[in-house]
């Protein structure tokens, strides 16, 4: 058997969900070779490889915001907006979480980029300048 | 001679007339003269020669005493000479040991001077470094202590709306 990398694997399901495959076959199938090559584990990072294919080819970006309250819709479509012109993608989908350690603000992060605008981020900037 | 001496000594004119003996003047001359042979022939030579003897031990004596006194002369000039020298060399000594002595104490004040120098400029330096460390922990204490009471009030005090703003306002710096 012919061990495939986990490069190749996401590279192989982010082509087959710019087909326009359905998610679940695509899913099934890698799924099937991570289980067949003993390599569930790997099964999360396999999902931000394929992240990352998408977003590198200019599809789809999945964002994943944090803020220490919940945005307003709005909010989420700047957001949305500035990810597609900052990550030249042509789709985002955005994972909002909230999370009071951040204080206030808001942290973007994608498969390429990240912005850290939260509170906390800000006054650890600070400690480290002292 | 005798018959001489008795004639002579018979006239009543003469030496008789100064009231003198005159047999009695000539035994006494021949007695002197017998005298002055036996002196003169075994005590005056034997005399002379124990004075002689005596004069030459006088004489080697006194060249003696002289070539002592020139000898003791001389042995006083080379002790003079000798202990001109002793003070000479003592005094080039002294002057020597003197300047050895003050090249000594310069090179240990020299050398205690850098040591000296040496150890103010570590203290120093090491009071820098500390006073630096402790200037540093201050300003991390007091910068974790505003922090702290930012993220309190922070936490208090931020709202919804306020955050909103912030979120908005960050979209904003990120645009741009």
């Amino acid at each position: 058997m012919i061990l495939l990398s986990r490069r190749h694997l996401a590279r192989y399901g982010a082509a087959q969900l710019i087909a326009d495959q359905p998610v679940v076959i695509v899913a099934r199938e890698l799924a099937s070779v991570l289980l067949e090559s003993k390599r569930a584990k790997e099964a999360d990072m396999l999902v931000a490889d394929i992240a990352w294919e998408l977003e590198s080819r200019g599809k789809v970006a999945n964002v994943k915001v944090t803020s220490a309250f919940p945005l307003t819709l709005s909010l989420k479509r700047d957001i949305q907006k500035f990810v597609k012109g900052a990550a030249k993608v042509d789709n985002v989908i955005l994972d909002e979480l909230t999370d009071k350690k951040v204080l206030g603000g808001m942290r973007i992060e994608t498969a390429t980029y990240a912005w850290d605008k939260t509170v906390a981020r800000a006054l650890s900037d600070i400690r480290e300048e002292f | 001679m005798i018959q001489l001496v008795s004639q002579f000594s018979s006239s009543s004119s003469g030496i008789s007339s100064l009231g003198l003996n005159l047999k009695s003047f000539i035994f006494q001359l021949i007695t002197f003269l017998i005298v002055l042979l036996i002196l003169s022939r075994w005590v005056f030579p034997r005399l002379v020669a124990t004075l002689e003897k005596r004069r030459e031990a006088l004489e080697r004596s006194l060249e003696q005493a002289k070539a002592t006194e020139e000898t003791l002369k001389a042995a006083e000039e080379k002790a003079d000479k000798l202990l001109h020298r002793a003070r000479e060399q003592a005094d080039v000594s002294l002057t020597d040991a003197s300047k050895k002595a003050k090249a000594v104490i310069t090179d240990a004040e020299s050398a205690a001077g850098e040591k000296a120098g040496r150890i103010i400029k570590d203290a120093q330096a090491h009071l820098a470094q500390e006073h630096e460390r402790l200037h540093q922990e201050l300003r991390s204490e007091l910068a974790d202590l505003v922090i702290r009471t930012t993220e309190r009030v922070v936490r208090q005090k931020l709202d919804k709306e306020t955050d909103k703003q912030l979120v908005e306002t960050a979209i904003k710096e990120l645009k741009s």
